[in-house]
């Protein structure tokens, strides 16, 4: 962000010395295109002319493996065009970067089949996957998420009657934060998965073509509809707070939740070998519990317990019912997910995956002890009406909530890792049913399953470049 | 399909329109008589936050360049916020007049935005042009909110304000994909498409 900062500044000194920069108007093969029979040249071209570099063009294998001749000038001053040689089946990447006739860098990628499904540019060959600000990007997006979603189904669902003006107040702010953040947090991630797949100093990134990764992809698609999505939101929360109609909360919650599943539909339980809609369900259910209990539990934390003496007992009685619900979702989904992800019981201590698997697991023991303890030992207390016990479980819950958020974190890295591959059989029917796999015997090719991926025998074998390899 | 870039500035441009012609309407009238009926306090504000929410398509869809995109997430963003903040003065949910410096904020971070996502000098083509002359009108006119803090019912203010946004507008109506500015296209721009 201190970068941005920085060039942001920059730029707004010297606006009149910054240059021109072309656009990409049109690619032959096109975007993800599958092709029959083999291409003998990749042809840009742009809405303004541009000078073509020798290296302006490069195809790689999926292996990594340079294809493309020199690029040079097409027909006309806006075409830059490359030959390849022979292209064997198999899906390719095109990285390009050309320069505008006043010295402006212009940089892309895209990806293609031959006879072969092409694979998002997100997984593009040179794409060096989730780093760790990646993991922390999307634990502050799941948090917002929780904040926002959560807290307002604790007001709707839990609280029910109207809040003390000082608990509104902080209400609205706790979801607001929430609202902003995600919206916020969205576009980081965006961004950092894109700079991933252009590899691309920043310098030069800031003027990168990002439409193959927003249109082309899963999680573009999710990052277009979720950013929409949760534009409303965020107006309908607005709207809410300023006419003081709860009723307004609704629609807000519904469409967060609803938007929520774009996680889901772009994620491994969309995208992996042995995905259906069962478990995109089953995920979108798994996300919104866990934003509903731990929202729910800031909620009664910071707003509820503190601000609200008269709706104290009230809210908690029901807040520990409708959580018992909440956990029996989550643990049901979780478990559909896990025994779907990793077959085998080995694979929890064999494989990477299983063991954030694993780290998880014991993180939501936590966190399930914790409001074990509340339901089986305090909620006969509050049901009892004592207000001493009352006044002292704030800090209860708001422990119980860090549980929760720190399960967000090893689910967070959980949903970034790769999952073991699957069988033989299983990844045949995925491939054949989904069309979003790669159908070719490539091992070391990054799929949007990405099961047969080996990120460090590729980038032994061809490294990309010097910031590529130092990220692994 | 996305539509040009220059229909959505245009579809922009009549939302700055309206904002400009509800500002007129009250500075001329006078707060008190433009405000007979409520519902009219709540115009500019509400064509304000709306044109928030109709940005981030723009922002989602427009995305042939990381700058391109951060600079219409901003423009959401500021949209959103001073409309949200101008809705609240008038809804009385907060009071204080500084609260309007927030109009100040956005029109300075929206100019900047113009500047800085604009990489082109001022007579390569028509938009350009249009882009470092909004930016900077933008950035100038940040101080009017601000001196309205001071004089809220200052008359002149208001009008000022009013026809910094009907100059905006008439900016972005002008605006063409691919136009020469004063007789003058950059070489390297490419073919007008009219």
């Amino acid at each position: 962000m201190k970068r941005f900062a920085c060039v942001a500044l920059l730029a707004l000194v010297f606006p009149a010395s910054a240059s021109a920069h072309a656009a990409l108007e049109q690619a032959s093969p096109s975007f993800r295109q599958r092709l029959n029979t083999a291409p003998t040249q990749v042809l840009l071209t742009f809405d303004q002319t541009v000078k073509p570099l020798s290296n302006s063009i490069v195809v790689y294998t999926a292996r990594g493996r340079v294809v493309s001749l020199s690029a040079r000038e097409g027909a006309s001053a806006h075409e830059v065009v490359a030959r390849l040689v022979h292209l064997a089946q198999g899906p390719y990447t095109v990285r390009w970067h050309v320069i505008s006739s006043d010295g402006h860098v212009v940089s892309g990628v895209y990806t293609f089949g031959f006879r072969a499904a092409a694979p998002p540019p997100t997984e593009a060959y040179g794409a060096s996957g989730p780093t760790t600000t990646e993991h922390l990007v999307r634990w502050a997006y799941f948090l917002a998420l929780a904040l926002l979603v959560g807290g307002i189904g604790s007001r709707l669902i839990v609280v029910r009657s109207p809040l003390p003006a000082r608990a509104e107040r902080r209400f609205y702010l706790l979801t607001g934060i929430g609202a902003v953040a995600t919206l916020e947090v969205g576009i980081v991630a965006f961004l950092l998965r894109a700079e991933d797949a252009l590899q691309l100093p920043f310098a030069r990134f800031i003027y990168g073509d990002l439409s193959t990764i927003s249109g082309g992809t899963r999680f573009g698609q999710a990052f277009i509809a979720m950013t929409l999505g949760f534009s409303l939101v965020t107006a309908f929360l607005f709207l809410a707070w300023l006419t003081e109609r709860t009723v307004l909360l609704w629609p807000a919650f519904i469409l967060g939740l609803a938007f929520a599943s774009g996680l889901s539909l772009s994620g491994h339980s969309a995208a992996d070998a042995g995905s259906s809609w069962k478990s995109e369900l089953a995920d979108w259910v798994h996300l919104s519990a866990a934003c509903l209990w731990i929202g729910g539990l800031v909620q009664l934390a910071v707003v509820v317990l503190p601000l609200a003496p008269e709706l104290r007992q009230r809210a908690f009685l029901r807040f520990s019912a409708f959580a018992t619900v909440l956990i029996a979702l989550l643990l049901a989904a979780g478990i559909y997910l896990s025994i779907l992800r990793l077959p085998h019981l080995h694979d929890l201590w064999t494989a990477g995956y299983g063991h954030v698997l694993l780290v998880k697991l014991a993180l939501v023991a936590l966190a399930l002890a914790w409001g074990g303890f509340h339901r089986v030992f305090v909620v006969p207390k509050v049901a009892r009406g004592s207000d001493g016990v009352l006044k002292r479980l704030s800090r209860s819950v708001l422990g119980e909530s860090f549980a929760g958020m720190a399960v967000l974190l090893a689910a967070a890295v959980l949903v970034d890792s790769k999952p073991p591959p699957q069988s033989e059989l299983a990844r045949k029917a995925s491939t054949s049913s989904t069309n979003t796999f790669v159908a070719c015997n490539i091992p070391c090719l990054r799929t949007e399953a990405g099961p047969w991926y080996h990120p460090a025998r590729a980038s032994r074998a061809f490294p990309l470049n010097s910031r590529n390899n130092s990220r692994r | 399909m996305q539509p040009p870039a220059e229909h959505v500035h245009w579809m922009f441009a009549t939302g700055f329109l309206i904002l400009a012609l509800c500002l007129l309407g009250e500075a001329i009238v006078g707060a008190e008589v433009w405000q007979l009926r409520r519902w009219r306090a709540y115009l500019w504000p509400s064509t304000l936050f709306l044109m928030g929410v109709l940005m981030w398509p723009v922002m989602t869809f427009f995305t042939n360049s990381t700058i391109h995109m951060i600079a219409h997430g901003l423009w959401a963003e500021v949209l959103m916020l001073a409309g949200a903040v101008e809705l609240a003065l008038v809804r009385g949910k907060i009071s204080s007049p500084w609260w309007r410096l927030t109009s100040a904020l956005a029109l300075l971070v929206s100019g900047a935005a113009f500047l800085v996502h604009e990489q082109n000098g001022w007579f390569f083509q028509r938009s350009s042009f249009l882009h470092h002359l909004m930016g900077w009108t933008l950035v100038a006119i940040a101080v009017i909110p601000f001196a309205r803090c001071v004089r809220p019912r200052s008359i002149g203010l208001g009008s000022a304000y009013a026809l910094a946004f009907v100059v905006l507008s008439v900016m972005l109506y002008c605006d063409r994909d691919l136009a020469p500015v004063f007789g003058h296209l950059s070489p390297v721009a490419g073919i007008p498409h009219r």
